[in-house]
């Protein structure tokens, strides 16, 4: 074999193993202890006027409809359960769903962010994933940017009179993808490149992501698809229990 | 009971990890021989031994720390070796990935002071960053060590009890005790749609499977809405206030932690300064 072939080869056998070890970067969170002080209490402090904004926005339906209080748990457990479920792939390693796409959907974002925090809490103790120094950064990331960022499309998409199916595609296609940036992003400015600083960092950071996550960004958008369809086919009441079709985010009316 | 047998049972692979995990790690807190410490105590511990791991950011603290912490869990908590191994194989994984994209760089030419040629880019690093990179592993370490110190040993409704000590808002504090007793409904009720879905080939392709996964998260949700209702009704029938209240077992901080605490604090310390 020539040299050139066997490089090529190092370097398939990278990616399969990088994409064979999927559970480790799939669910995208930083672990505990992993970012230094000073960014630990900036991304929570970021996080604070959204979570602040979660949380009035809770409270006030909480005050207008109790029975919304167990609606909105389950909502919780459900984000939880969304993102312990191993996903269908085809190398046969184990993904997991980030869930958030679908969660801003369904619930709102600023509901899912007070949520997310709970969960992202949950998901240090209960499954060891992430951590809680990390919590703001995790937050930020998939609790926040995510869902926006799903939401923000799926209304643009649904403004612009694109097919449904496409535009649930699209949203949490973006929500994941979003929130892979971001976490770069995270790691990057914590651990700027010795040679091209924040900028490479961030691009090196993509790109060791870039094979498990952009596939499953794909898988994640379109099981949301195909979620979305048995909610509509089966569950057409609890949708707009949900408010789902208004732009509510939960609205109960007796 | 019989989900956390599995579960335990199913955690003993080293590298990947079985999706019954969150059931063993509550129930290896509840069997913990640490169980009837003060779980504030617990919490408070944990906490300040993570935030001096970062503070610090000190190698021989963090390896200290990593070696208390697993003579914590391991001796006085009295769990299994291998259980604990397998309980850190999950973060071991996600921590190993993660500190090798910090160590090496790609570049399209060969600046660093170790490079590999890949044909296209180069693979460089540095002795610093390598350096670096077993710092950072071995922090992260330490401190997810301190964290499973916690949750082993803590069970969930203790930790959410410690926080509402420390004044998080009511309807939080609510909204976790729900979520987490939910949780468990939810996973319950997913084993048996998947175990149905399994017994009528619902995976026997990548097509299909996803199919199945789509109508089981689907379902999963109408499921839970309606069993949202009827736990709001049976909560109002039981005079639910906007608050629960749960007995709990009052536990007492001996002195010896206490000093125990304050000696291994002080240990930190002292590390510090002699390696600084």
């Amino acid at each position: 074999m020539k040299s050139r072939q066997i490089k090529i080869i190092i370097l398939l056998s990278i990616l399969a193993l990088s994409a064979g070890i999927t559970p480790a970067v799939s669910a995208m969170h930083i672990m505990e202890g992993y970012l230094p002080p000073r960014y630990v209490v900036a991304w929570g402090i970021l996080c604070i006027p959204f979570l602040a904004a979660g949380y009035f926005s809770l409270k006030k339906t909480l005050q207008r409809q109790r029975k919304t209080l167990t609606i909105l748990a389950m909502a919780g457990a459900y984000m939880f359960l969304l993102s312990s479920l191993k996903i269908p792939s085809v190398t046969g390693s184990c993904s997991h769903m980030t869930g958030s796409g679908l969660g801003a959907l369904l619930f709102g974002p600023s509901t899912v962010g007070i949520l997310g925090i709970i969960v992202l809490l949950f998901q240090a103790i209960l499954l060891a994933h992430g951590g809680i120094t990390t919590l703001g950064a995790n937050t930020f990331s998939m609790a926040i940017a995510g869902p926006f960022a799903a939401y923000a499309v799926y209304r643009i998409c649904r403004k612009l009179k694109v097919n449904k199916k496409v535009c649930y595609f699209l949203a949490a296609l973006v929500g994941d993808l979003f929130t892979y940036c971001v976490t770069s992003m995270q790691l990057a400015i914590a651990f700027p490149s010795e040679t091209g600083g924040v900028s490479a960092s961030f691009l090196k950071f993509l790109a060791v992501f870039a094979p498990t996550q952009i596939p499953l960004a794909v898988i994640e958008g379109l099981l949301t698809v195909i979620t979305m369809i048995a909610l509509e086919t089966y569950a057409k009441n609890e949708l707009s229990y949900l408010g789902f079709d208004v732009g509510v985010k939960i609205n109960v009316k007796e | 009971m019989k989900i956390v047998k599995d579960g335990i049972r199913g955690s003993n692979n080293m590298f990947g990890h079985t999706h019954d995990e969150h059931f063993s790690i509550d129930c290896f807190a509840y069997k913990s021989k640490m169980n009837h410490w003060n779980p504030t105590y617990k919490v408070f511990l944990a906490l300040v031994t993570i935030i001096m791991c970062l503070v610090l950011n000190n190698l021989f603290v963090s390896l200290f720390v990593i070696m208390a912490m697993t003579y914590l869990i391991v001796v006085k908590s009295g769990l299994n070796m291998r259980e604990y191994i397998s309980v850190m194989s999950i973060p071991f994984t996600f921590l190993l990935l993660a500190t090798l994209a910090v160590g090496f760089d790609f570049s399209r030419h060969p600046a660093g002071e170790i490079n590999m040629d890949l044909g296209y880019f180069y693979l460089i690093t540095s002795k610093r960053s390598l350096l670096e990179m077993f710092r950072l592993f071995i922090r992260s370490y330490a401190a997810v060590s301190a964290l499973q110190m916690m949750t082993l040993t803590t069970s969930s409704s203790e930790i959410i009890s410690v926080l509402k000590k420390m004044h998080v808002p009511v309807i939080v504090i609510e909204m976790m005790n729900m979520i987490y007793r939910y949780i468990f409904i939810l996973l319950e009720l997913n084993n048996k749609m998947k175990k149905s879905a399994h017994a009528r080939l619902g995976y026997c392709d990548f097509r299909t499977a996803c199919y199945s996964f789509g109508s089981i998260a689907g379902n999963i949700l109408v499921v839970s809405l309606k069993k949202a209702e009827t736990y709001y009704n049976a909560m109002e029938a039981r005079c639910y206030d906007g608050e629960y209240s749960f007995l709990q077992e009052n536990k007492k901080t001996e002195g010896v932690h206490i000093a125990g605490a304050s000696v291994f604090v002080a240990f930190l310390l002292i590390i510090w300064f002699a390696t600084k």
